[in-house]
């Protein structure tokens, strides 16, 4: 299925089967992200299984198509699944129900291949998203309720673009939402080749009339790199590390940033394996290192079985350990018990021929830890001004591992 | 995911209800178009939501296309938003229907609604359609002074689209002057954006045919508009910051406070949540800054945190793009990232292209310091699930070893490689070893031991193969069995199926025999014999080569085929400087992620103001590889063509004429320029001898003098039969000579060489080109006969050397006139 938008040249959609052939043919080994085609120069970008492909015959900054395309992606998704439920990811069924929002957005977005308006915000005053609301005043008022906004936001003329200077909010709260990632690899001999954070701070803000906040850290030298929202003023950041602000309506990433090298991780992984005469004894244990305090949660470990491998029979002392069709072995875990220490074991069959196993697979772990952020990184204050009442401020923290890799 | 479905009329299985479903729609919408009924509406937008999904799906709904138009006299914007996206649609294949839409179009532009206003604008001008474009003119025109920015945006974009599709409607309505008033004066960011967007493309094309269009790039790129545009900077939306900032890396400010207070004001960018403006502010940085050493310097480390995010944090497609521009920084600063090399770690999860940059980056900032850290790292990758990138892995760290750190180790390492028994990796690590050897003859002994070891059945790899032989042959005076390991591969000649692994078998038993001849003769019997059998021509004429040598001498064999040899000092592959300086120039552009200049791969008609000569990159092509001589060659000839077409036409104008694209220009005094010529016609053959000594030509040491050839003095050759000839002849001699240093130095135009070959009575009969590289033609006439020779002569000023290659209609003498030819060249200069 295919989305398409001509701008300036006409372009033939045949390069979308040009890709798709190239595509089928290269998907198991390279997949560039910036493809040569015999007429175009093609920028695919693929999210649940969508793809997402920009065309040019321009010399023009690789960036440019790349996160517009991954911003067409967000809003899209943002757009489409908010309102089929929570945790909803956008896939094939929704994109053809709703062409028409796709292209109205698509619309404001580009113009004639110069992007136009890509600020959420922004957008959904222009083109109404298709949400639950509207969906059940249609039904109960047999009115049409136009996917269109009646009248253009405001914002384009306010100082302040992000926001619209009328939000329609009847709460009034902000939420200040840590999170991190934590990407960490550890070697065959047991010892940490690299580990760091990731971070964002997420704020979801419905606050009146035109406030203006400042969050502050308690240990902000620990920040390596730090990318903000357009909101974000940089002198006080510069000065004195707070981050001094309008926040835009609704959902938004305030700050993306990045720590420098961890010493420790929070759980370990020691997988072993012996192999001799056309078998292999594997064994995992998963244990908590430097306990960070709170319940680490959801624990998966996952491995990529070699191909050479015919069968393999793997038990755990905890948790359920599953095969799946890729040959991918997942060990569901969950919590870790007090008492024991969950550990994997079994038998793998090689090849007829394989005397040794001579791959060693990665044990790839995923966790989620709430309430903590792993880097360190605390939030010291959030100061709201330019309100008539006091709002209510949430605070919350979560770790989750990102690529969290033990070789064997 | 379902394949796309290519082309609108093909065969899709949903054709033959679409056919039907089409017709079906058609009537309903007439039914409907002139209903005011009240729930008319909601029916109507149900219709144009399915000729929209069937749009999108490919089935060809223009059959509806006056029954939509006739829908569309509404006032709601949903059904009016479908319907300018049909009519955007269709409107091009339907030109005579689509003037029906103008006159709603036209009506709604004048709508209350702003939104409305844009969006007919926006459809209007997306129609491209030629004969609507009068309709066009006068909604832009109010769609410029519109009170709502939000038009203004759509009309300023507008004008562009009117430019594509009737430039002299546009300049004829003055849209040019009226978007650079808007630019310069309206209160909205994103106007001015557009504005600009417009503005430089509509100039920077029109800038090849009209100076007053060049005038105003320049404008563009001058200081108060860039000042202008810099203060208003924080109100412009990324994708318009990225923009100006592109803008902003071509001005040049006069002096060092002004780049300061420029990257002062400029610094929060690299904070941008956004990566392209954050890529475009690094440009600016670096080219600002190309003049100043150490702030340069300091530039390199404060880009360094946000790059590392870049990489880090964002999609795989994302990374890959910023990889790639690191590597190039890398190239330039070797030292940049040699402490963060953990950043460029593979992870599991990356996908292979990804880790193939990675891996090239960490083999770039290898140093004393950290190889022992990415050595080890590597190795831990050649036990990979991913066969490639455990080819690769080891690669790396061959590449590191060449690059002389920490040399004992890894040799060490490779040979545990080797001890790992899986075949891919011995196939990779003994080409590692052999490029090894040859760099550092005094390891021989450790690896030769492991290599001894290796059996040559277990190697498929032809390349692998090759190194296992060398290392055979080069060092069989250290490993026992070398002798009966050649002579089972000899044995085995048939089953040997790459011409590659071949050749090297027979410089290996030869090498041998002259080690240990008495093991070796049998082999070596044998293998002359299969190799004068073979049917791959350069296996045979390598053994006839070898088995007349050995009958002639065999003392001068062993000179020939075993000299004793240098290490290598510095391996032939490595990219050329002034393509890297090129590249970095180009920086935050597909160049980089191309690793080739913009020439190279961009059209030349999407150049745009990077304008280079085509020679230039046929040279740097032809340079490059076998695999490229044959079309680079056929792009010679095309050039060569349009070359002398060029000058015939010139020819016929007379006089010497530039035209901008063209660089070429012929000397309008080819004929008449006889009286320059030196009357002498001995002395060449003279000079080409002396020269001949003087040089001691490198690959032919024993040439036989050459005949004394003389050449006319007043040959007379038109363009016109020339390109003939050249056409026909084939190429009989192509060499590469080497230019004085007082030639390169007057070589400042075409014109001072050109007179120098006239003085050795070698006409020139066209030329061109810019600094450093010129282009020659040259002809000259055998005294006394009819034979031409014909030159073509590229000269390279920067790196001093100049390409010939001569045709001849008396191909014998070609030899003698190429010698003649060079040591006029290599006089040029010293006269």
């Amino acid at each position: 299925m295919v989305e398409k938008q001509t701008t300036g040249h006409h372009v033939d959609r045949s390069i979308c089967a040009w890709f798709w052939h190239q595509y089928n043919h290269h998907r198991n080994n390279d997949q560039m992200s910036v493809v040569t085609s015999p007429t175009h120069y093609l920028f695919p970008l693929i999210r649940h299984g969508i793809i997402f492909l920009a065309c040019t015959q321009l010399e023009l900054p690789p960036l440019l198509p790349i996160e517009f395309l991954s911003r067409f992606a967000d809003i899209l998704s943002d757009y489409l699944c908010a309102g089929s439920g929570a945790g909803a990811t956008l896939n094939e069924d929704i994109v053809k129900d709703n062409f028409v929002i796709v292209y109205e957005v698509l619309d404001e977005m580009m113009d004639n291949g110069f992007p136009l308006t890509t600020e959420p915000n922004l957008l959904k005053d222009i083109v109404l998203p298709p949400n639950l609301v509207t969906k059940v005043l249609h039904a109960v008022t047999g009115n049409s309720s136009p996917s269109v906004g009646p009248t253009l936001p405001h914002a384009a003329a306010s100082t302040v673009p992000w926001r619209s200077t009328h939000p329609k909010t009847t709460t009034n709260e902000v939420y200040v939402n840590l999170v991190e990632q934590l990407d960490a690899s550890v070697n065959r001999d047991g010892n940490l080749r690299r580990c760091q954070v990731y971070g964002e701070i997420q704020v979801n803000s419905s606050l009146p009339g035109f406030p203006d906040l400042t969050l502050s850290f308690t240990n902000p030298s620990l920040l390596n790199d730090v990318r903000f929202h357009p909101c974000v003023r940089f002198r006080p950041w510069e000065s004195s590390q707070v981050l001094s602000f309008v926040p835009p309506d609704g959902h938004f990433k305030l700050m993306t940033y990045r720590v420098k090298e961890l010493k420790k991780i929070p759980i370990y992984v020691k997988p072993q394996l012996t192999s001799d005469s056309g078998n292999c004894r594997i064994s995992a244990l998963v244990g908590v290192r430097n306990d960070p305090g709170k319940t680490i949660d959801s624990i998966i470990v996952e491995f990529q079985l070699p191909p050479c491998i015919t069968s393999a029979d793997l038990t755990s002392n905890h948790g359920t350990v599953d095969i799946l069709a890729d040959k991918t072995c997942r060990w569901s875990i969950g919590q870790i018990p007090k008492d024991k220490l969950p550990s994997l074991s079994g038998n793998l069959v090689l090849e007829p021929g394989l005397d040794r196993l001579h791959v060693a697979p990665t044990f790839q772990v995923r966790f989620k830890i709430m309430g903590i952020a792993m880097s360190g990184l605390q939030i010291d204050k959030l100061d709201v001004k330019n309100m008539p009442a006091n709002p209510y401020k949430g605070f919350r923290a979560q770790t989750q591992a990102g690529d969290y890799e033990f070789r064997s | 995911m379902a394949p796309p479905v290519s082309t609108p009329k093909s065969a899709s299985p949903s054709q033959p209800s679409g056919k039907s479903e089409v017709t079906d729609l058609k009537l309903q919408l007439r039914h409907l178009a002139g209903s005011r009924a009240p729930g008319a509406d909601d029916a109507k937008r149900d219709l144009f939501k399915r000729v929209i999904s069937c749009m999108t799906v490919g089935i060809d709904v223009s059959p509806a296309f006056s029954e939509m138009v006739m829908c569309s006299a509404t006032s709601d914007v949903v059904l009016k938003k479908m319907c300018y996206l049909y009519v955007g649609n269709y409107a091009r294949c339907n030109p005579d229907l689509a003037l029906l839409t103008i006159n709603f179009l036209q009506k709604d532009c004048h709508d209350q609604d702003p939104t409305i206003r844009g969006l007919a604008l926006r459809s209007l001008c997306s129609l491209r359609v030629q004969n609507l474009v009068e309709y066009l003119v006068a909604p832009l025109a109010a769609g410029l002074k519109d009170h709502s920015s939000y038009v203004r945006t759509v009309a300023a974009i507008g004008v562009l689209k009117l430019y594509h599709i009737s430039a002299t409607m546009c300049h004829d309505s003055d849209f040019p002057a009226a978007l650079k008033a808007l630019m310069l004066s309206d209160p909205d960011a994103q106007v001015v954006a557009n504005c600009l967007y417009s503005l430089l493309e509509i100039w920077t094309q029109d800038a090849a045919n009209s100076d007053e269009a060049a005038r105003e790039i320049e404008a563009l790129y001058g200081k108060s508009i860039i000042y202008y545009l810099l203060n208003r900077i924080k109100d412009f939306s990324e994708w318009a910051q990225c923009l100006v900032l592109d803008l902003v890396s071509k001005y040049i400010p006069s002096d060092n406070n002004e780049i300061f207070d420029m990257m002062n004001l400029l610094e929060d960018r690299l904070q941008h949540a956004n990566g392209a403006v954050v890529l475009a502010t690094i440009k600016v940085f670096l080219h600002l800054t190309m003049s100043m050493t150490d702030v340069h310097q300091q530039v390199y480390e404060r880009i360094k945190a946000p790059l590392l995010t870049l990489v880090g944090a964002g999609s795989p497609e994302q990374s890959y793009a910023v990889l790639c521009h690191l590597h190039l920084l890398v190239m330039r600063a070797p030292m940049l990232f040699s402490s963060d090399y953990k950043h460029f770690y593979c992870q599991f999860s990356d996908p292979s292209y990804v880790k193939k940059l990675k891996l090239e980056m960490l083999t770039a900032i290898a140093n004393e310091s950290n190889t022992y850290e990415i050595v080890t790292e590597l190795c831990e990758y050649a036990g990979n699930v991913d066969v490639p990138i455990a080819q690769e892995s080891i690669r790396a760290v061959g590449k590191i070893a060449l690059q002389q750190y920490d040399v004992n180790a890894i040799v060490d390492r490779l040979l545990q490689f080797l001890e790992m028994e899986k075949d891919y990796v011995t196939a990779e690590t003994l080409v590692l070893v052999k490029d090894l050897l040859r760099k550092y003859p005094q390891w021989s002994h450790d690896c030769i031991a492991v290599v001894g070891n290796i059996s040559s059945n277990s190697i498929q790899e032809p390349k692998a193969k090759a190194a296992l032989i060398w290392m055979l042959g080069e060092y069989s005076q250290d490993m026992m069995d070398a002798p009966y390991v050649l002579e089972s591969l000899v044995e085995n000649w048939e089953e040997e199926h790459s011409p590659e692994v071949r050749l090297h078998l027979l410089t290996a038993v030869m090498k041998c025999f002259f080690k240990r001849a008495p093991e070796t003769q049998k082999a070596l019997g044998a293998a002359l014999a299969a190799g004068l059998a073979d049917n791959n021509q350069d296996v045979h004429d390598r053994a006839l080569f070898y088995y007349r040598l050995l009958q002639y001498d065999v003392a001068v064999a062993e000179r020939v085929v075993n000299p004793p040899k240098q290490a290598v000092s510095v391996f032939a592959d490595t990219q050329s400087s002034e393509i890297k300086d090129r590249i970095f120039d180009e920086f935050n552009s597909l160049s980089v992620v191309y690793q080739k200049p913009s020439y190279l791969f961009t059209d030349k008609e999407h150049r745009g103001p990077f304008e280079f000569s085509e020679d230039l990159s046929n040279l740097a092509i032809g340079g490059d590889s076998g695999d490229d001589v044959i079309h680079s060659a056929q792009r010679y000839e095309e050039n060569d063509k349009d070359l002398l077409l060029s000058t015939s036409d010139k020819e016929e104008n007379g006089g010497p004429t530039h035209n901008g694209s063209s660089t070429y220009s012929a000397p309008s005094d080819v004929n008449s320029s006889t009286s320059l010529v030196s009357s002498s016609t001995t002395q060449p053959a003279a000079f080409a001898i002396d020269d001949l000594l003087g040089l001691g030509v490198l690959d032919t040491p024993v040439l036989p003098p050459p005949p004394a050839l003389s050449l006319n003095a007043k040959p007379v050759l038109d363009p016109g039969t020339f390109q003939k000839k050249w056409g026909q002849l084939t190429v009989s001699s192509s060499q590469e000579s080497t230019l004085s240093i007082q030639g390169v130095a007057s070589l400042t135009a075409p014109q001072s060489l050109i007179k120098h070959m006239q003085n050795n009575s070698i006409q020139c009969i066209a030329s061109g080109g810019q600094p450093p590289n010129y282009k020659f033609f040259f002809f000259a006439q055998k005294e006394g006969s009819s034979s031409f020779f014909l030159v073509e002569c590229i000269v390279n000023t920067a790196s001093a050397k100049a390409q010939i290659k001569i045709k001849a209609d008396d191909a014998s003498a070609s030899d003698a006139f190429a010698s003649l030819f060079q040591s006029a060249l290599s006089n040029f200069g010293s006269s």
